[in-house]
């Protein structure tokens, strides 16, 4: 995908998010992860701010590549956020440059 | 704050707690500022920190207290009242690394979880012993227990079992003090008398008069069966009529689900459904011995066939689930965002659930009303609710990017809590006030003459959190 | 606990390795088609067998993430990927340092030779492309590298044409999903039909084309988030297990709600990888000793974290084609 649609995806699931959370309730990386970076409503919104940025934390990188992309997330979403695609799209985004991060990423286990 | 003194504040919690315990990173912090209504902090807070023992917490209160931050207790943040969001900067304390269940005790009837805890994972849990807690709040898979607690929750099963108030025994609670004073309030017995109930003091709080760290919790046997039916009727009438048959026929069903015909229609819309939606729905769900199930499908059979366009029935939950009678009731919340969007032609919508009780004799009335006013507005209203303790929640998609229309949507809010005061109810049975209700709290205490409450309250708050810095502008 | 994972040399490594030796870890090609040379399989057909090269690469790929998750959290993980790179110009030095264990090396192989040999006395004749048995850049694909995945999709497709394919049978959920669902809006003029080996078999089962055996009488089923989540692909391994007289238990997470294995991030977070398996087989054991899986990756990352002594078995070694008059039970 071009990174400019690849951007607007991001923006427009994003867009869709009420941050209620249920799918926080599958998700299998959030309840070992600090933070919600590691789950699915926080993922979505790293993405999305890495988008308005260009350029997003190690702390965010770091949600985002610990994403199984098992969609277990999806299947509780009531607005129906296609949560895979935007955590691939945002790698795909970092892979090209087009949002700035840090090269080396901590990972950060609780549990 | 200024930005030194921040840093300064962030640094001695990392010192304190240990660095891995608190973020200040803005990516991370701003995962902690934004409920589902759409309600958000525009200024971000310092940072989140993560207690990980009630030590941590009292940490976080005394230093908390002598710094004069404000701090704000959260679960997983899907109050629907604005109770749980950052408004006047300073630290999120996060209970997601409260997690253990700390003991299950089948004899003395309780369980003793931390704050952190899922409902739903705390019923996996029982269900090992054929137990389970029972207040089960539609978002259950991740509301907190603190949450739960703190908010005051209730659920399906509210008209048989009622609310967090009635389920929690003791509490583990933490005062923004100067020592971070630490302390159990309540038994672990049912019966307990210690002078004034600051246990229920507590719960429905909203965080805003102790930091609860874990609670002991009562639970109860899952039924051994519970038989399912649903119908349809043309008229609200016909279903209430029903409902009191269903009442006066010494039924005291486990759950009694209502939607009206909008949101029956929304809710096909979204499911297509195995059966005929159409009309105002009935859900009941009554437990039973196995021994009974027959017996007692076939009378709930009979009562709900009676008015109704069309019946459906089950013998167990498991055959519910396979028929998929469960599925339209379920889907009540994103059918809704569906039907907002379709209505306002955009993704981005904003659903907002009013969370209003009355007497359950008044349903109809207040349904008729509620359809009145959002009509007057111009506002599609659904309307689903549990029918058995006369919980109402009427729902209305709007545009956030539309200032006229939030208006007019803040309008249908007032609106919709004076017909719960008008009737005789209350303008917030489960979701709390919140910042979202508080002009609804004084509404409805002023129309019993019980404007004092509202300045006992007030005082209460100042002797549990005499700095202002809990949860600050929440509730009263 | 803070670690820092090398992410950019790992993530280079991969596309490096992949666009060059057409193997996310450089090796030998003969390491991914041996396994078929006793079966003379034809080169030529309009149905090709494509194992994608996931169930050979897995106990190399394994051995890596030992490497890697001894030295997560320390700054030698980045130097020494980077060094690796030596190693995609050296295939047969990689296989060296990397040392498998030659069991699980035997097992993939026997894997994929039960499946071959399933799907022939199902009546489903397939040929086999050997040294074009590519990987499908599904790494690749998840980690972003979309330039890099839509050159090696091109080049998978470009080799299974050379080799007559109409249709190609895939062996696991990974591999399967890119092709069905990604490889069309990747590659130009995508004409292959693809489908999974459990979907040949459940029909010919249900067809009494093939009489199966179950080599054990019950076990709990793992559903792989991709065939469950992406491929609905639920019912087929259930039929296959049940016409083989295999009781099967569901967990309590089963079916769409199945519950990660935790294996797509174990190169990325290894010891996070190992905490989701570990919460998953205390699930599975609940329900039964025998674990059945269906994709290769869940097998490995489930091994690796088997401290509860579970039987992990993959539904090719638990399932095979009862030969006429073999005196089996029934
Ligand atoms: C779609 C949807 C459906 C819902 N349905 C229902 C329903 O059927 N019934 C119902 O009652 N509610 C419902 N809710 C509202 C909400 O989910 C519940 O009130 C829930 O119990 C809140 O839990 P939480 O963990 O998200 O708490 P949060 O939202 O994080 O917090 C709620 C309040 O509790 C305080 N708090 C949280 N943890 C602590 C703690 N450890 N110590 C002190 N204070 C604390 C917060 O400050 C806040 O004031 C629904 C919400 C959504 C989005
Ligand atoms: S796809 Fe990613 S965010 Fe969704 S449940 Fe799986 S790990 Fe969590
Ligand atoms: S379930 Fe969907 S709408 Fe709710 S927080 Fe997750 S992504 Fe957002």
């Amino acid at each position: 995908m071009e990174p400019g649609e690849a951007a607007s995806f991001i923006l427009r699931e994003y867009s869709k998010c009420m941050s209620c959370g249920f799918c926080e309730a599958a998700c299998p990386t959030l309840p070992f992860g600090p933070h919600r970076g590691y789950g699915p409503r926080g993922r979505v919104r790293l993405a999305s701010l890495a988008v308005e940025n260009g350029s997003i934390s190690a702390e965010g990188v770091a949600g985002i590549y610990t994403c199984l992309l098992c969609a277990a997330c999806m299947l509780r979403c009531p607005a129906g956020v296609d949560i895979v695609g935007v955590v691939r799209l945002a790698r795909e985004l970092l892979a090209r440059g087009a949002i700035r991060a840090p090269e080396r990423i901590p990972l950060r286990l609780v549990g | 704050m200024s930005k030194s003194r921040h840093s300064r504040i962030v640094e001695i919690l990392r010192e304190r707690l240990g660095r891995d315990k608190v973020f200040d990173n803005p990516d991370v912090v701003s995962l902690y500022i934004r409920e589902p209504e759409g309600i958000s902090a525009d200024e971000m807070p310092d940072a989140v920190a993560f207690p990980e023992s009630v030590d941590d917490v009292s940490i976080i209160a005394s230093t908390a207290y002598k710094y004069q931050i404000p701090i704000y207790p959260q679960g997983s943040t899907t109050s629907l009242s604005g109770s749980a969001v950052p408004f006047e900067g300073g630290v999120v304390i996060s209970s997601s690394r409260l997690r253990k269940i700390r003991e299950v005790s089948i004899v003395d009837s309780y369980v003793w979880a931390e704050a952190g805890v899922r409902i739903d994972d705390l019923n996996v849990e029982l269900a090992k012993y054929g137990y389970m807690f029972p207040v089960d709040p539609a978002s259950s898979s991740v509301a907190t227990i603190g949450g739960a607690v703190n908010s005051g929750a209730g659920g399906m099963r509210g008209a048989k079992y009622g609310t967090m108030r009635d389920w929690v025994l003791g509490l583990t609670i933490t005062l923004p003090d100067e020592e971070g004073t630490t302390m159990f309030i309540g038994c672990k017995t049912t019966k307990c008398r210690q002078g004034y109930d600051l246990v229920r003091l507590i719960v429905g709080s909203e965080g805003t008069l102790a930091l609860v760290s874990d609670a002991v919790l009562r639970i109860t046997t899952l039924p051994e069966n519970v038989v399912v039916a649903v119908a349809f009727y043309d008229k609200l009438s016909d279903l209430m009529e029903t409902v009191i048959e269903i009442k006066s026929s010494r039924i005291n069903p486990y759950i009694m689900e209502f939607m009206d015909s909008k949101a029956v229609a929304a809710a096909a819309g979204y499911i297509k459904p195995s059966i005929r939606a159409e009309g105002n729905m009935l859900l009941v769900g009554v437990d039973v011995n196995y021994e009974a199930t027959e017996r007692m499908l076939s009378t709930l059979r009979d009562i709900m066939a009676k008015r109704a366009l069309s019946t459906y029935t089950a013998q167990s939950f498991e055959e519910a689930e396979r028929k998929r009678l469960l599925d339209l009731r379920r889907s009540l919340f994103p059918s809704q965002v569906l039907n907002a969007r379709r209505n306002l032609g955009k993704d981005n919508v904003l659903v907002i659930i009013e969370d209003i009780a009355v007497p359950p004799s008044k349903l109809v009335d207040a349904v008729e009303m509620i359809k009145n006013v959002s009509d007057d507005l111009g506002f599609d209203v659904v309307v689903g609710g549990h029918v058995g303790d006369g919980n109402l929640h009427p729902s209305i998609g709007i545009d956030p990017e539309d200032p006229a229309m939030t208006k007019r949507a803040h309008e249908w809010f007032l609106e919709v809590m004076k017909i719960a005061v008008k009737l005789g109810g209350t303008v917030s049975s489960e979701h709390g006030i919140g910042t979202l209700k508080k002009e609804g709290l004084r509404m409805e205490l002023e129309a019993h003459g019980a404007a004092k409450a509202l300045e006992i309250m007030r005082s209460i708050k100042r002797i549990f959190d005499p700095k202002g810095i809990l949860n600050p502008g929440k509730v009263v | 606990m803070a670690s820092a994972s090398p992410l950019k040399a790992l993530l280079e490594f991969l596309r490096d390795s992949t666009l060059r030796v057409g193997l996310p870890v450089p090796l030998p090609m003969e390491e991914i088609y041996s396994w078929a040379l006793p079966l003379r399989l034809p080169r030529m057909g309009s149905v090709i067998l494509y194992t994608g090269a996931l169930y050979q690469l897995m106990p190399y790929i394994e051995s890596l993430t030992r490497y890697l998750s001894a030295l997560e959290g320390s700054r030698v993980s980045d130097t020494l990927l980077r060094l690796a790179r030596i190693l995609i110009a050296t295939p047969k030095l990689t296989r060296t340092l990397l040392a498998p264990e030659p069991a699980r090396v035997e097992r993939a192989r026997r894997i994929l030779t039960n499946i071959s040999r399933l799907l022939s006395s199902s009546g489903v004749a397939h040929a086999y492309p050997y040294e074009d048995d590519l990987y499908s850049g599904v790494l690749l694909y998840d980690l972003g590298l979309d330039d890099a995945f839509a050159e090696v999709a091109g080049r998978v497709y470009r080799k299974l044409k050379e080799h007559g394919a109409s249709t190609v049978i895939t062996v696991d959920p990974h591999t399967t999903n890119i092709l069905r669902n990604v490889y069309p809006s990747y590659v130009d003029g995508f004409d292959l039909e693809v489908v999974n080996y459990l979907e040949v078999l459940s029909r010919a089962a249900e067809e009494s084309r093939i009489r199966l055996r179950g080599l054990v009488s019950e076990a709990v089923i793992h559903d792989p988030c991709f065939y469950a989540r992406y491929l609905h692909i639920i019912d087929e391994p259930r039929k296959i297990l049940e016409r083989s007289g295999v009781k099967v238990l569901e967990p309590r997470r089963s079916r769409e709600a199945t519950y990660c294995c935790g294996g797509p991030v174990e190169s990325v977070a290894p010891r996070l990888a190992s905490k989701i398996a570990e919460t998953r087989l205390k699930e599975l054991a609940e329900k039964s000793k025998n674990v059945v899986v269906l994709c290769p990756i869940c097998y490995t990352n489930l091994s690796r974290a088997n401290k509860l002594g579970l039987r992990i078995l993959d539904i090719a070694e638990v399932v095979e084609a009862e030969v006429p008059g073999s005196g089996s039970p029934q």
